[in-house]
């Protein structure tokens, strides 16, 4: 049931995009009005639409350990996060995007750079919805049993998600510096809004790694242990480090970084789908 | 932006080259490399793995290389121990400076230096003052009002504090690199397999070699329990006792992630099995023909009417979630051994079609279980790392480092009011914030769009 409302929010930020980019075209602030609260509703339905799931497979926990008491209930809700399988985490994926976007873009999410932003995440859900993607709530395993899950997962996806947003953003850069126009907004800007975006992945991302390392610990007594997507996600923060030394002591600026942006993104899907299916180690859950 | 220079004065080519940023992104730059080797071969394999898979020459190469087990190599440790003096170095050479530069309030003098961003003037008559001060408040914050050389000056100052960023961002790096040596040098990090009902006092540190407890662990009691029968697993649970000079000391229960800890250790369920504690009873049937063999572990066993024998090659106390099982190999003459489970609480499983594993029963035999001893054994990662601690506070100081480099950004604001030789106050407002000139920009604009207001033009 939840997995059909996921299939109707991916239509919603297809129009969204659609609307954006008619928007642009015809220089129209009313279909723009339209898209953003388009953008809005589906953002809206999509969080509603996490929160039930979560409800759900909270739900379906407590038929597993009736009989609860109050904190156990609390760490059931924390530990049933719906961010446990390959399915969960591509939909939080996509309601990072436009989520991040507002924050990170505020008023300059809209024309071109909006339309990206739902786009990408109607690709995210097209492909948990229609890719074959096993879509079942499952009982968790007991390595995932964690109050680290939670934050460990949130931080890590909102950082990819920051970092798709400055790819994004990178590429109309690239665009833009080819052949300039008049729709596609202005190179500092562009330029200002991959830092941005960058500056807010590589907080996130560091979160990201230190709680999986505390997680790791705490499970494992090993807070590091040189597993496939650890190395990667370490290989992707040191590229983001690589950015931000450029700009800051070298003064990279422009093209240069748009590339960097790039680069770091390939390693972010490296990271998140490259490991999983390619490599195998501790997080082969995912698959 | 230009580049900032980090050398200002002339120094030795050696701390120059540690000090620069080009080293650091030639060491990075060999640390993925090495690491994306780290992902692609697996790691810490026995050499014959590594044969098969890449062939002679290649296994071999790898192995005598160090890449198969390539964090602990010299290529690795190599770049990483460089990279660790290269910040360092950066932070002995910067963090003085930024810390000086961050107990360094603005002057008036300084203020008074910064570039021009607009200027506003009032009519004769009007004093400007009641409108700057709160204009200036409710726009920027509390700012500091000096007179100087006639002039009024409203000046503050954002982010002071920012240039320690980066460098407890550094500091931060080296206290987890610190951690990491540490806890190689001086930590314990081992094994240990318990049989349930039994007690230990020593545990596994590498192959072969036991490093002895000052107690004793005692596992009382192993359980794993699924969600539903051929399930996934729910819980793996260690219920243990921990015995000094007799006396027992504590009873805790071990599951995963949740570590116990006695007497300076670590204990961390990691896996657990199954053994047969004495001879397994099968019951064979053959027709209306019915007999009961014995089958100790891993010895085959010919079942009457000869038309095959027997091994029992695994017992599991609680095979996937379906209660007590036994892996029974048969052959037939010299056909291909075949394997299947038998449940013992579940012989009709044998016949239905709907379960997971290998549960056909091959021959002419039928065959159900009369009786398995087993016992369980649990096994737990054993750890002290004393390198913890620091690489946590490595993690905790990443924290304000990472607020003050970027999210306090540098910004100096000046607002000087003079009187022209007419009577009309003058006013000019300066400032800078190199790193976020957009912002910047757009706070200017509406600076000076609130100091006009009134003005009629
Ligand atoms: C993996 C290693 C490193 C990481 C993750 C790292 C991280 C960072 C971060 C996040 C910043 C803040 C960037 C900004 O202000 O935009 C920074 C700034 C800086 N880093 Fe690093 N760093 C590393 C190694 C080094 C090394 C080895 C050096 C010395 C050559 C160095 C020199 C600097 C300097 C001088 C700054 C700027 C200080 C300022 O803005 O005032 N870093 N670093």
């Amino acid at each position: 049931m939840i997995s059909q409302i996921f299939g109707a929010i991916m239509l919603i930020y297809l129009l969204v995009a659609i609307l954006f980019l008619m928007a642009e075209l015809w220089s129209s602030s009313r279909l723009k009005g339209l898209a953003r609260i388009m953008l809005w509703l589906g953002l809206g339905m999509h969080t509603g639409a996490l929160l039930g799931r979560w409800w759900e497979s909270y739900r379906l926990a407590l038929g597993h350990s009736p009989g609860a008491a109050w904190a156990d209930k609390l760490q059931l809700i924390i530990i049933q996060v719906p961010l446990s399988n390959f399915y969960e985490s591509l939909i939080f994926f996509a309601w990072c995007l436009p989520a991040l976007g507002l924050l990170a873009f505020r008023r300059y999410l809209q024309g071109y750079l909006g339309a990206l932003v739902a786009l990408l995440s109607t690709l995210l859900l097209a492909y948990a919805s229609l890719g074959g993607v096993d879509s079942n709530i499952k009982p968790l395993m007991p390595a995932l049993k964690s109050n680290w899950l939670l934050i460990h997962v949130m931080t890590a996806f909102l950082g990819y998600a920051a970092f798709a947003l400055a790819f994004g953003t990178a590429i109309l850069y690239l665009l833009q510096e080819r052949r300039p126009r008049p729709s596609l907004p202005p190179l500092p800007l562009l330029d200002s809004l991959i830092y941005r975006t960058t500056v807010l992945g590589f907080l996130l991302l560091t979160l990201g790694i230190a709680t999986g390392a505390v997680w790791a610990e705490t499970a494992w007594g090993r807070y590091w242990s040189w597993d496939p997507k650890e190395t990667w996600s370490l290989i992707t923060w040191f590229i983001y480090a690589a950015l931000l030394h450029a700009r800051h002591l070298k003064g990279w600026h422009g093209r240069r970084i748009a590339w960097l942006a790039v680069l770091g993104f390939m390693a972010v899907l490296f990271t998140y789908f490259g490991v999983s299916f390619l490599l195998t180690g501790l997080h082969s859950y995912l698959t | 932006m230009p580049a900032t220079p980090i050398h200002s004065k002339p120094k030795s080519w050696l701390w120059g080259t540690l000090t620069s940023i080009r080293l650091t992104v030639f060491l990075l730059l060999i640390l993925a490399a090495v690491a994306v080797i780290g992902t692609v071969v697996p790691q810490n394999q026995p050499l014959n793995q590594y044969v098969r898979r890449f062939g002679e020459v290649w296994g071999e190469l790898l192995w005598r290389g160090g890449f198969t087990r390539v964090y602990f190599s010299l290529w690795f440790l190599g770049p990483i121990s460089l990279l660790a003096v290269n910040i360092l170095a950066c932070v002995v050479h910067g963090l003085p400076r930024a810390v000086k530069r961050a107990l360094k309030p603005l002057t008036v003098e300084a203020a008074l230096t910064l570039p021009e961003r607009g200027r506003v003037t009032w009519p004769a008559g009007v004093d400007p003052q009641p409108l700057v001060s709160a204009t200036l408040s409710r726009e920027l914050g509390h700012c500091r009002q000096e007179t100087f050389q006639d002039q009024e000056i409203y000046f503050l100052e954002r982010g002071r504090c920012r240039p320690v960023g980066p460098y407890l961002i550094h500091v931060a790096l080296l206290l987890i690199l610190a951690g990491g040596l540490i806890g190689k040098f001086w930590g314990v990090d081992g094994r240990l397999a318990i049989d349930q009902g039994e007690a230990a006092g020593a545990f596994q540190v590498g192959p072969r070699v036991e490093k002895p407890l000052n107690f004793q662990v005692r596992l009382d009691k192993f359980q794993v329990s699924f969600y539903e029968p051929g399930g996934s697993p729910k819980e793996f649970r260690s219920d243990l006792t921990f015995i000094k000079d007799g006396r027992e000391i504590s009873r805790a229960t071990c599951r995963v992630n949740a570590p116990v800890s006695f007497g300076g250790l670590t204990f961390y369920q990691s896996s657990y099995g199954s053994q047969a504690t004495g001879p397994v009873r099968l019951r064979v049937q053959q027709g209306d023909l019915s007999q009961t063999v014995e089958l100790p572990y891993r010895r085959p066993v010919d079942l009457a009417g000869g038309e095959g024998k027997v091994w029992l090659m695994q017992v599991d106390g609680n095979h996937q979630g379906y209660g007590p099982a036994v892996l029974i190999a048969f052959q037939a003459g010299s056909d291909h051994p075949m394997a299947f489970w038998i449940f013992q609480n579940r012989p009709g499983l044998a016949k239905s079609p709907y379960h997971p594993g290998l549960v056909k029963q091959p021959g002419v035999y039928s065959f159900t279980v009369e009786s398995i001893p087993f016992g369980y054994f649990s096994v737990f990662q054993v750890k002290r790392d004393p390198g913890v601690g620091w690489v946590y506070a490595g993690f905790l100081l990443f924290l304000p480092g990472l607020y003050l480099a970027f999210f306090r950004p540098v910004e100096r604001w000046a607002l000087v009011l003079a009187q022209t030789p007419q009577g009309k106050w003058q006013g000019r407002l300066l400032g800078a914030s190199p790193r976020r000139r957009e912002e910047f920009a757009a706070r200017q604009e509406r600076l000076l769009m609130e100091l006009q207001r009134g003005i009629p033009s």
